[in-house]
């Protein structure tokens, strides 16, 4: 048997019995157990694992961990200390995100017409989507929360991704209803609540 | 919009946040191909040196 | 979820379905060209992080100049090893990209 793990949370009482408890240090791993044969990009397991994932987060914060890793208490070790804080930080806070398909997708650089990595890796930055700068004003100002971050995702849409308290989702998903009646035209949606990914994932 | 399409929408969202979110620790994710478990030792190469990447590639 | 111009977003909006194998057959030329594409897929997924995390560092102006030449060359160089293993094993970009199927609804 292999756990798949789900999360990192400060409380067994987060996972039981929603999910399985794996201690590591300070924290708990949540995961679900499946055979040693069992595939990973198995649709029903996957539809599993969101459904765990959601019920999770409705009894407390965690931080998620990527899908696909099983658990193995030696290798999040060095995450800890630095999760235990976070954890401890947005124990209330959520994640709602924002994705916004751009107007006009900008063409990818080939990466044959730069002889330098700087030009190529610029080129990509500067390629990355663009939305309509007063969408952009009004989603950051209407939905607000404790903080904001927008994150590339390819040259067709941009994506933000808000800290927000959890008793404060209800008023960032009225925010998204008025953005959708005043700019009908902009593609977005808006999700969450979602566990802590993009607040738990400052890669250094 | 449809109540089917709004469903679908919001099952491919959970699951690319299922799938493409949340911190990578080091070591090994389990992929599987059909019944086999293929192990991939390369993922904690994405948090160290680049060039351990690129040398990889060089080799296969 | 609240969305608006849901045909433009599923155009626009790439879910990341794609790291995730089919189940393949036993026949051994199938399981070669399956694995082959299992690996591909994998250091396409590896070389897509990399990608998003070197813009995410020059978006929050944390990279040195040699840095960023570092980080641009090895992105180069990955897609044109990707491009040349393409090559060799007849895949395309959209042999990689692997789909769950057709949509089901959660319970």
């Amino acid at each position: 048997m292999k756990v798949v793990v789900i999360g990192a949370h400060l409380h067994r009482t987060d996972i039981e019995p929603l999910a399985e408890a794996v201690p590591a240090g300070a924290l708990w791993l949540s995961g679900i157990s499946v055979d040693d044969n069992q595939p990973l990009g198995d649709r029903d397991l996957l539809l599993r694992v969101a459904n765990v994932r959601a019920a999770l987060l409705e009894r407390a914060t965690f931080v998620a961990i990527r899908y696909g890793f099983a658990a193995d208490v030696a290798k999040v070790t060095p995450y800890l200390a630095k999760w235990q804080q976070l954890l401890e930080a947005h124990r209330d806070h959520v994640e709602m995100t924002l994705k916004v398909a751009a107007a006009a997708p900008l063409p990818r650089p080939d990466r044959r017409d730069y002889a330098s990595g700087a030009g190529y890796l610029r080129a990509l930055h500067a390629s990355a989507a663009e939305i309509d700068p007063r969408f952009r004003e009004a989603a950051e100002a209407r939905i607000g929360g404790i903080e904001r971050r927008w994150t590339p995702r390819d040259n067709a849409s941009v994506e933000m991704a808000a800290l927000v308290e959890r008793a404060d989702v209800a008023r960032v998903i009225e925010a998204g209803q008025s953005l959708k009646r005043d700019f009908p035209e902009v593609p977005f949606l808006l999700s969450g609540p979602w566990p802590l990914e993009v607040f738990a994932d400052d890669h250094q | 919009m449809n109540d089917q399409s709004a469903e679908d929408l919001s099952l491919l969202e959970t699951l690319d946040h299922l799938l493409d979110r949340g911190v990578v620790i080091s070591g090994e994710a389990v992929i599987s191909i059909g019944d086999v478990d293929l192990l991939y030792l390369g993922l904690n190469i994405v948090l160290a040196n680049v060039d351990a990447i690129v040398r990889t590639a060089r080799r296969t | 979820m609240i969305t608006n111009d849901e045909a433009r977003l599923r155009e626009a909006l790439t879910f990341t379905e794609s790291t995730i194998p089919e189940r393949i057959s036993a026949d051994p030329e199938v399981v070669e060209n399956g694995l082959a594409r299992l690996v591909l897929s994998i250091i396409e997924l590896v070389r897509r992080l990399l990608e998003k995390q070197a813009l995410r560092r020059m978006d929050a102006g944390n990279l040195s100049e040699e840095e960023i030449e570092r980080l641009g060359s090895a992105l180069m160089k990955l897609e044109e090893k990707m491009g040349e293993m393409k090559q060799v094993f007849g895949l395309t970009d959209e042999d990689l990209n692997l789909s769950l199927g057709p949509v089901k609804t959660l319970d």
